[in-house]
């Protein structure tokens, strides 16, 4: 390579490298590792002791479960919505799309966390959404603590600010897709005496089925990094229910607040997670992105 | 034709009620930094006797009701956040678009490169940000401000980087030929040709960076937790924490936190997708 083309990328190499390849490393040594800061001095070598942890780590086993669990009610329901909302909002008799689009982008606009405030004052015990119930005879539901009864439930109200945030993107994704299928093949099919219904389902959306597939896998991956939302609803709780993995590595490496709190065992709780991320995006890579293509294509 | 003006008037109202019924919570919000203390916790949507007084406390005074020192106003943060933000996008766009440029017109780093930092995007920060941890604090960074814009990118170059390689393939490269044919070299041809013509594109690329950076919330949590370098986000979480149902000043300070990005990411709405999609959906 030329060597004022290594300049151009020089400072991203160097800036990446220590803000990716440095971590990775650090992790993949600190796995061996044990290291509590509120009981050792510093770090000693405890050989695959973390992996004997992590096996019989009931909340370790919960918190992958669980992300998982989130993560399979979320990405549907936004998929889903998203679609159906795309196929609204196309339509050609609606007016103001543009001015809907941008109102659309308000929520996955917003920070996260300003998301979590948002719906904090919506499930608020004496708020808004238990007025609303009781105006029409249904008691109130403390959403944040045990709705419905069984405290596992809160993992559904969690799910539902994420879906809230998230589908107004697949909804815009999807209704660009549908807007780059060229019109004449639409209109020739109208000529033929197809209904309006008739093409969106068997033209339409076919077409555009690879930018649901990838919209579908990055809310995927999207979805193992959500964080911001438990950390301002729920803190992982009540109990543990809503502690996914990231957050289980946050409160075994940051806040020391979990029974096994070590750096070392939060390390290979990282090492897990970013192996499961990379499968997901090594995956993704293959099978949809065509970086080849996209770039020099 | 009498047909399709049915058609118009139903689907443009249900559309309509359906964005309305959508964005409620966040109408809400709005509404409550407008409400004074007594209708906090009522269920109309309407604020009956509207006020700015939430907003008075949380950009001007500080505490609650003419009580000092419940919590500091938001200005500081509010520059920490604006500091950080600015500088990331300055930063990470000049960066994304000199990494762009090698790669669209040189292959630089080949498939592997491009792949790489297109997977960065995608891996959870909350793995790797214990090392970086150690790292800022070794080096004095940690609880600064130059330790934020130092981790950052790891969120904001691969975008920056992505979208303009969007923006720069579609630019024609006889005049960078001719450039070169005149003896410039790589690094003349691309500020002196290509950043102006990509000027557009640059600018989106740093909005985007801007975006990120102010939403930003765990790199910041873990990195800047003190007062010096605390960013809007972390400090919208601690207050929301301590002061749990001062909804008035809760949802003035998140009415500010939002619009700013409310008002870019409108600006450059033709582009979000794209963005956010890595180039796949234009």
């Amino acid at each position: 390579m030329k060597r004022s083309v290594m300049i151009l990328i020089l400072p991203t190499l160097a800036l990446l490298l220590i803000l990716a390849i440095y971590p990775t490393v650090y992790l993949y040594y600190m796995m061996f590792q044990s290291f509590n800061p509120l009981i050792d001095l510093s770090p000693y070598f405890v050989g695959l002791g973390n992996f004997v942890t992590f096996a019989n780590d009931p909340e370790a086993w919960y918190a992958i479960g669980i992300m998982f669990f989130l993560t399979a009610i979320t990405v549907p329901v936004q998929v889903g919505l998203g679609i159906l909302l795309a196929m609204l909002f196309t339509s050609k008799y609606l007016q103001g799309k543009l001015l809907i689009r941008s109102l659309m982008l308000i929520p996955m606009s917003i920070p996260a966390v300003i998301v979590g405030l948002n719906w904090k004052m919506i499930f608020f015990t004496y708020g808004p959404l238990n007025m609303l119930l009781q105006s029409i005879g249904i008691p109130p539901q403390p959403w944040l603590s045990a709705p419905f009864g069984d405290p596992f439930n809160v993992i559904f109200t969690l799910a539902i600010l994420d879906i809230w945030q998230w589908t107004p993107y697949v909804m815009l994704a999807v209704a660009s897709g549908i807007e780059s299928v060229p019109a004449d093949i639409r209109e020739a099919a109208s000529i033929d005496g197809a209904s309006e219904w008739k093409i969106l389902r068997h033209i339409t959306l076919p077409m555009v089925r690879s930018v649901i597939m990838v919209i579908a896998l990055l809310r995927l991956i999207d979805s193992l990094r959500i964080f911001d939302i438990i950390y301002m609803l729920t803190f992982g709780g009540p109990g543990n229910v809503t502690t996914t993995l990231p957050f289980y590595i946050y409160k075994v490496g940051f806040t020391l607040t979990a029974a096994k709190a070590n750096i070392g065992y939060a390390a290979l709780l990282s090492v897990i997670l970013l192996v499961m991320a990379t499968i997901l995006v090594i995956f993704t890579l293959m099978r949809t992105f065509k970086v080849e293509r996209l770039i020099w294509g | 034709m009498k047909r399709a003006h049915l058609l118009t008037i139903v689907s443009t109202l249900v559309c309509w009620l359906i964005v309305v019924l959508y964005l409620t919570p966040f109408i809400w919000m709005i509404s409550t930094s407008f409400k004074p203390i007594g209708e906090w916790a009522t269920a109309e949507l309407l604020p009956r006797e509207p006020t700015l007084k939430n907003y008075f406390e949380v950009l001007v005074t500080g505490g609650i009701y003419g009580v000092r020192g419940h919590f500091p106003p938001i200005g500081r943060y509010l520059m920490n956040s604006l500091i950080v933000s600015i500088c990331i996008a300055l930063i990470t766009s000049i960066l994304g678009a000199m990494t762009a440029y090698a790669i669209v017109r040189f292959r630089a780093g080949g498939t592997l490169f491009a792949n790489w930092i297109l997977s960065l995007r995608m891996i959870p920060a909350v793995a790797i940000l214990y090392p970086l941890v150690v790292l800022t604090r070794a080096i004095g960074l940690y609880n600064t401000i130059g330790g934020l814009i130092l981790v950052y990118p790891i969120v904001t170059l691969p975008i920056t980087t992505w979208f303009m390689i969007g923006a720069l393939k579609n630019i024609p490269k006889e005049t960078e030929e001719a450039a070169m044919l005149d003896g410039c070299s790589e690094w003349e041809v691309f500020y002196k040709i290509v950043l102006p013509q990509a000027a557009g594109g640059l600018a989106t690329a740093a909005i985007f960076a801007f975006l990120f950076s102010w939403a930003e919330f765990l790199i910041p949590l873990l990195l800047a937790p003190g007062e010096a370098a605390m960013p809007l986000t972390v400090f919208a979480a601690y207050f929301s924490n301590q002061y749990g149902i001062l909804w008035g000043p809760l949802a003035a300070a998140g009415v500010v936190i939002s619009l700013p990005v409310i008002v870019l990411a409108i600006a450059i709405q033709k582009y979000i997708i794209r963005g956010l999609t890595m180039g796949f959906v234009r």
